[in-house]
């Protein structure tokens, strides 16, 4: 798979790049928050995917690009990584951002920040 | 009994799965049938797919990854073959009984907005905007350095300076999103339909790129005839061209995962914040 569909054959003026594969960002918005939904048998907490592409958004839209960057934030993301258990940094981020909404009067950045670590809160 | 993973639904009963096509896991797909629908499906293991591990595994990035792949690979092929219907990644039933008996009940639905898929595909559009557009002149970065200094300015005469540069940029972004709205408008009345996603807010392009910085305005999904991609993706073109600082991107033809909830919304429906509308 290269190409996110067969766009030589529907003649697209300028498809991806050819070999390109499709940007893991452009997957990820349709197949998390695009595609029908329907209740199976196991259930999976919409919520926390919903989340999870909202941090994913925050952070970097492309695993791909941070890879060729050579990012790999989510070894260092408590959110993200099952494998990161990085509590002490994690607290002290939100002592530091509690500590500043206190402070100063700064509107929230629309995102708070205990909803987006949720996710893994529950998992432990 | 292995759970089912169910990728996509069309109502072309020839679709055949090709034999080398592998889903989640490296499993081999296969057709569920019921009436006169049919589903792409897979097994999977049951001890790595039940609610604890699945959800644990959609918060690793690189199964994340990898899961998203091989749906998005599948619908795909399917797509490719005739008219799909994506279902969002992580739909897992407990046997194929489940999926048959979901295809019975819905049937009538998933029939209506196939029928309103058909011959169509998905056009992404992203359209970014230039820091110097973004502020709405491209002077307004190159001032800062030096601040308070010169120009015989007091602290006042600072400030009320700095007060009209935050003024200006504020209303920059606001004609900025204004004209990724008109922009969006205008995709919107070349396609059946149109729909937003979340602007991404990733890097537009490498480092060191004189596009590096530039921002992404508009995310936006068409649904636009096959017969017509082409002629979809001119338009878009045309769309932007007349707008300095503006550019655009036009990827596809998807699958029509952003209009697999049918023509519930307008064709100008706003930004989505996550899963909304067609939700159940």
């Amino acid at each position: 798979m290269t190409q996110p569909w067969n766009p030589a054959q529907a003649g697209m003026t300028r498809p991806p790049r050819r070999g390109e594969p499709a940007s893991l960002a452009d997957i990820l918005e349709r197949v998390l928050d695009k595609g029908i939904v329907i209740a199976g048998d196991i259930r999976v907490d919409l919520l926390d995917i919903e989340l999870l592409t909202i941090r994913l958004r925050l952070i970097v839209a492309s695993v791909d690009r941070a890879r060729e960057m050579g990012i790999d934030w989510w070894e260092h993301d408590p959110a993200l990584s099952s494998k990161a258990r990085d509590l002490e940094q994690e607290n002290r981020e939100l002592r530091d951002r509690v500590g500043e909404l206190e402070g100063g009067d700064q509107a929230p950045d629309g995102i708070p920040r205990q909803r987006v670590t949720s996710p893994s809160d529950r998992a432990r | 009994m292995s759970p089912t993973w169910v990728y996509a639904v069309t109502g072309d009963l020839d679709f055949a799965v090709p034999d080398d096509l592998e889903g989640i896991g490296g499993a081999r797909v296969r057709e569920v049938h019921e009436g006169r629908l049919l589903a792409a499906a897979s097994s999977v293991d049951a001890g790595a797919f039940n609610e604890e591990s699945l959800q644990r595994r959609l918060a690793d990035p690189g199964e994340l990854e990898a899961m998203a792949r091989a749906h998005h690979h599948v619908i795909g092929t399917v797509a490719e073959a005739g008219t799909v219907l994506p279902l969002r990644l992580g739909t897992v039933y407990r046997e194929d009984g489940g999926v048959r008996a979901m295809l019975a009940e819905r049937q009538p639905e998933f029939a209506a907005t196939l029928g309103w898929l058909a011959g169509r595909a998905e056009c992404g559009v992203k359209v970014w905007a230039s820091p110097a557009a973004l502020a709405g002149s491209g002077r307004a970065e190159n001032r800062a350095p030096g601040g308070g200094g010169g120009g015989g300015g007091g602290g006042a005469a600072y400030l009320s300076r700095r007060r009209d540069e935050l003024a200006a940029r504020d209303q920059a972004s606001r004609r900025t999103a204004e004209t990724a709205a008109a922009i969006h408008e205008e995709l919107a009345s070349l396609a059946v339909a149109g729909r937003q996603h979340r602007p991404q807010d990733a890097p537009a392009a490498g480092p060191g790129s004189a596009q590096a910085r530039d921002v992404m305005v508009l995310n936006g999904s068409y649904l636009v005839p096959v017969a017509g991609l082409e002629e979809f993706s001119a338009g878009a073109r045309a769309a932007v061209a007349g707008l300095a600082g503006f550019r655009l991107d036009v990827t596809g033809p998807w699958p029509p995962y952003s209009f697999a909830d049918g023509p519930t919304d307008g064709p100008t429906d706003g930004p989505t914040d996550g899963p909304t509308g067609g939700e159940e």
